[in-house]
Parts: structure tokens; C-alpha cells; sequence
């Protein structure tokens, strides 16, 4: 993983995406999309919940 | 050279000996801070009884517990108080005064009052609880808040201890496959040296880093707490900047340093559940997102099933209208048909009923031409009538074979012929024959 996973960033986009898809303006186009990208983000962050990523861990580096 | 009076070491210390007795024939309580403090192998336990003013020790006094006092005393005040008789605690004991000639003065410890113990700890307890509470240090912890996900904890304990290992069991082989990570740092958990040590394996947890430190103090004996009311291990606490969890474990009361903490349990497990449930919660938190997200996603395609079957509805409603109306025409142009059909019918029949008449007059004329043909046929017939003519007078002659005989050529005389009338018939014998355009003579009719 060459990017550090933020949880708390992903966490904030699900919410986003919860509110877009709520939204009755949000076209069906979209909802592909949008569901698709939650899916990604839910697997993410429960897997975050289950592994320890010491190396990206920068406090530990000392 | 005079001579002194004087008196052997014995016989003197014998002497103050008896006149200590005679001062002091009773028991007295006696308040003191215990100086110093050593068991003897032979059973006995020896002290120094000390009294301080200002820093200052202002008292002090040898003091025996004789073996046949010692145990009993010993397990009343550890029970009584859950502290273990040592240095540096005040205590209230019951003495007698005492001189040996050997050993000179000291106190006999008889008894001990463990209830004042237990009041002069309170009521330094209450003093220090006080000043932190004046200081602000109650709170400190208070305000700071352990992450949503607490992966990096650092635990202060005793790696033998019991508890440590439950806690590290439950924690790292949870069901839902959380992970940790887990830095254990060392330090005495009971004892006079374990708020030092404590505040120590603090500061180095501090400087690694973690989401939460833990002080566990996991097992071991149910005495000596007294350091978990500690105040500079209070202050320590309060003062850390990672939120400190404490599980002391003690039912019987609330030490200062759960007080302080940013949070205290009372067991291993659940300490470790309360960062089991941290990562549970997020766990939840992330199914509750999904769930909003598929359901809004659902509510979404059915809102557009909805519209999508209403314009459905709404074309096939415009289909059918359009179709009612083109119907309505089609009745309508077929109704104009008809009815100009119906006219032109009108005229076709008119036409042939004309035709008709005309084949009519027609057949009339025909069957009348018929009629006369067949009338003139009949007049003809009737006219050709042998019966008709011989009704006039005429006969029919008939020769061999009944054949009717025109000539009399073939006719000979004694030939039978056959006469016929018309209402009957006869036969002759021929006589005579004649003929007009040969000789008469042969005519002969008999």
C-alpha cells in the first residue's frame, strides 16, 4: 500500500456517500457508482479493524 | 583517700528498672510513625517508633512485638486495614513500658488499634484527594478521549502477574479477529516503591507513543494498596497526555488513581472489552453505514421503479386514449362508409332493379314467344292427328306388319289389310286392285 489509509477520512466519505444516495435529487446513474465505492470503503475500513499496518505506523519509526 | 559510694551496672539498671515499673505500672496507647521495622528469625519483630514534627523527628523509641504477640497482631492489622504493617505508617499501639538491665528501655508493643490506621489513612487520603481537586487534577484526564480505534496500548504491570495474561488472552484472541498492539512495560505493583516505578514505566510509555496506557495491576495480594492513593503517582496520572485506563481491581474501594484516570475497571477482561468494544462499535458503525447506503440505494431504484411504471402507466393510458380517438374515427369513417355505401347500394339496386325488369320483360316476352312456339307446335301436332283426320272421315289402311300403307303398289288382291276409323277398327280381304296411274283393274276391295 503505497498510501497511508485514513479511517477516519473513509469513514467521512461513507457518510458522504450515505447522504448522496439519500438524496432523491442523486440521479440512478450515479448510484452504481456511489454503492460500488461504499462496498470498497466498508471492506477497507473492516479490514483496517483487523490488521495491524505497524509499518505505516510513523510513531513507531522512532 | 575517701571512698566512693558506688553501686555495680546491674544493681542500677535493676534499680531504674524497678522504678519504671513502679512509674509506669500500666498500658498506655501511644501514637507513632513506625521508624524502622525488622522481623527476627527467632520470631520476635523489633521497631523504632518514631514521632516527626516539621521533618524533624522530635520522639524516638526501640519497640519489641514478642513472637507470642506478633502473628496474631500482624494478621489482625493487615486484614483489618489490607496494608501490611511496614515503615512509614502511623500506627496506634497499646505498649508497656519496659527496662532491661541488657537492653534498656523499650516499648512493648501488645496490641494495635488497625481502626485508627485505617481513619488517619482515610483522612490523608481525603487531604490528598482535596488538593488534587483544588489543583485541577481530577479532570485532566477527564477531558481527553482514547481513539476510535486503540491498536497501540501500552500496558504498565508485572509480567508475572495473573492478570496480565487474562487480559492479554481476551484481548488478542477476541472472536472478531481484532489485532493489537501490545508493549508491556514493567514496574513494581505493590509495595513502598511501586509509585515510583509506576511513574517511571509512565513516562517511558509516554515517550513510545500509544493510543491509551493501562496501569493493570492484575492479581497478587489484596494488601498493600496504599500506593495506588499515592499522590505523586496521582499527579503523574493526571498529568499524562494519553489517556490512562486503570484496573486495580479492589471492590472494596475507589483508589486515587482511579480517580484520576481517564477511565478504571475492575478486572482484566474488562479492560480488555472496553477496546474490544471501541473496534465492536466501529464495527457497527460501518454495517450502519452500509445498511443506510444499500437502503437509500434501494429506496432510490424503487422510487425510480415507481416513476418508470408510472409514465408506463401514463404512455399506456396516452396509447389507449390515442387509441379510443382513432377508434371513434375509424367508427365514425365507417359510419360515413356505410352510409355512402348504403347510397350506393340504394343505386345499385336501383340499377338492377331495372335489369331485373328488363330480364324480366325479357324472360316475359321470351316465355310468351315460347308459349306461341309451342302453341303453333301444338296446332301443328294437333293439326298432323292421324286421329283428328280420321274423326273427318278418312281411314288408315294397314298392310302386313300393321304398317300403314300410303300406296297400293305393294298392295296385293287376297291381301288382309286393316281399316281404321277413328273410334275402332276392322280387317278386309283386297278384291280388287286399282291403280290411277297404271290400270285400274287391280283395284279390288273385297
Amino acid at each position: 500500500m503505497s498510501e497511508k489509509f485514513d479511517y477516519a477520512k473513509a469513514i467521512a466519505e461513507l457518510d458522504e456517500i450515505a447522504a448522496k444516495v439519500e438524496n432523491p435529487e442523486t440521479k440512478l446513474d450515479d448510484i452504481d457508482a456511489l454503492v460500488g465505492r461504499s462496498k470498497e470503503l466498508l471492506k477497507q475500513c473492516k479490514d483496517y479493524l483487523r490488521t495491524v499496518k505497524e509499518k505505516i505506523d510513523s510513531l513507531d519509526k522512532e | 583517700m575517701e571512698e566512693r559510694n558506688y553501686m555495680e551496672l546491674l544493681q542500677l539498671q535493676a534499680l531504674i528498672k524497678e522504678s519504671i515499673a513502679d512509674a509506669f505500672p500500666g498500658r498506655y496507647w501511644v501514637k507513632a510513625e513506625i521508624a524502622s521495622w525488622s522481623p527476627r528469625a527467632n520470631g520476635h519483630c523489633y521497631l523504632s517508633l518514631v514521632q516527626t514534627r516539621g521533618g524533624k523527628s522530635v520522639a524516638e523509641s526501640r519497640a519489641v512485638i514478642w513472637k507470642w504477640h506478633y502473628p496474631q497482631l500482624r494478621a489482625y492489622f493487615e486484614e483489618t486495614t489490607g496494608e501490611q504493617l511496614r515503615a512509614g505508617i502511623t500506627v496506634l499501639v497499646r505498649v508497656q513500658v519496659a527496662f532491661s538491665e541488657l537492653y534498656g528501655m523499650a516499648l512493648y508493643v501488645e496490641d494495635i488499634d488497625a481502626n485508627f490506621t485505617l481513619g488517619a489513612r482515610a483522612l490523608e487520603r481525603k487531604k490528598a484527594i482535596e488538593r488534587l481537586q483544588k489543583d485541577g487534577y481530577m479532570d485532566m484526564q477527564k477531558e481527553l478521549a482514547i481513539p476510535d480505534i486503540p491498536r497501540r496500548l501500552a500496558v504498565i504491570t508485572s509480567k508475572t502477574a495473573a492478570g496480565y495474561q487474562d487480559f492479554r488472552n481476551h484481548l488478542l484472541h477476541n472472536p472478531e479477529g481484532y489485532t493489537f498492539q501490545l508493549d508491556l512495560y514493567e514496574a513494581l505493583m505493590q509495595g513502598e516503591g511501586a509509585p515510583d516505578s509506576i511513574v517511571q514505566a509512565l513516562e517511558e510509555a509516554i515517550r513510545k507513543g500509544h493510543d491509551a496506557i493501562l496501569i493493570l495491576r492484575g492479581g497478587g495480594s489484596e494488601t498493600d494498596l496504599l500506593c495506588f492513593d499515592d499522590f505523586d503517582l496521582a499527579v503523574a496520572i493526571a498529568t499524562c497526555p494519553v489517556p490512562v485506563v486503570t484496573a486495580i481491581g479492589h471492590d472494596k474501594d475507589v483508589h486515587i488513581a482511579d480517580m484520576v484516570a481517564h477511565q478504571a475497571v475492575k478486572t482484566p477482561t474488562a479492560l480488555a472489552d472496553l477496546f474490544l468494544d471501541a473496534f465492536q462499535a466501529q464495527d457497527d458503525l460501518l454495517d450502519r453505514l452500509g445498511q443506510r447506503i444499500s437502503t437509500a440505494a434501494e429506496r432510490l431504484v424503487n422510487r425510480q421503479e415507481l416513476r418508470l411504471s408510472s409514465a408506463e402507466a401514463a404512455i399506456g393510458r396516452a396509447i389507449q386514449r390515442r387509441l379510443g380517438a382513432l377508434e371513434m374515427l375509424l367508427q365514425r369513417s365507417i359510419g360515413r362508409i356505410s352510409k355512402g355505401l348504403l347510397h350506393k347500394y340504394a343505386d345499385v339496386a336501383r340499377l338492377s332493379d331495372t335489369a331485373a325488369h328488363r330480364v324480366q320483360f325479357a324472360a316475359q316476352a321470351r316465355v310468351s314467344a315460347e308459349f306461341s312456339r309451342v302453341a303453333l307446335k301444338e296446332a301443328l301436332i294437333t293439326a298432323s292427328d292421324p286421329r283428328k283426320i280420321l274423326s273427318l272421315g278418312y281411314v288408315l289402311v294397314t298392310g302386313k306388319d300393321n304398317k300403314v300403307l300410303k300406296t297400293v303398289d305393294k298392295v296385293g288382291i287376297g291381301d288382309r289389310i286393316g281399316v281404321r276409323f277413328s273410334d275402332g277398327s276392322l280387317t278386309a280381304k283386297v278384291d280388287e286392285v286399282y291403280s290411277d296411274h297404271l290400270d285400274n283393274d287391280k283395284t279390288n276391295i273385297a
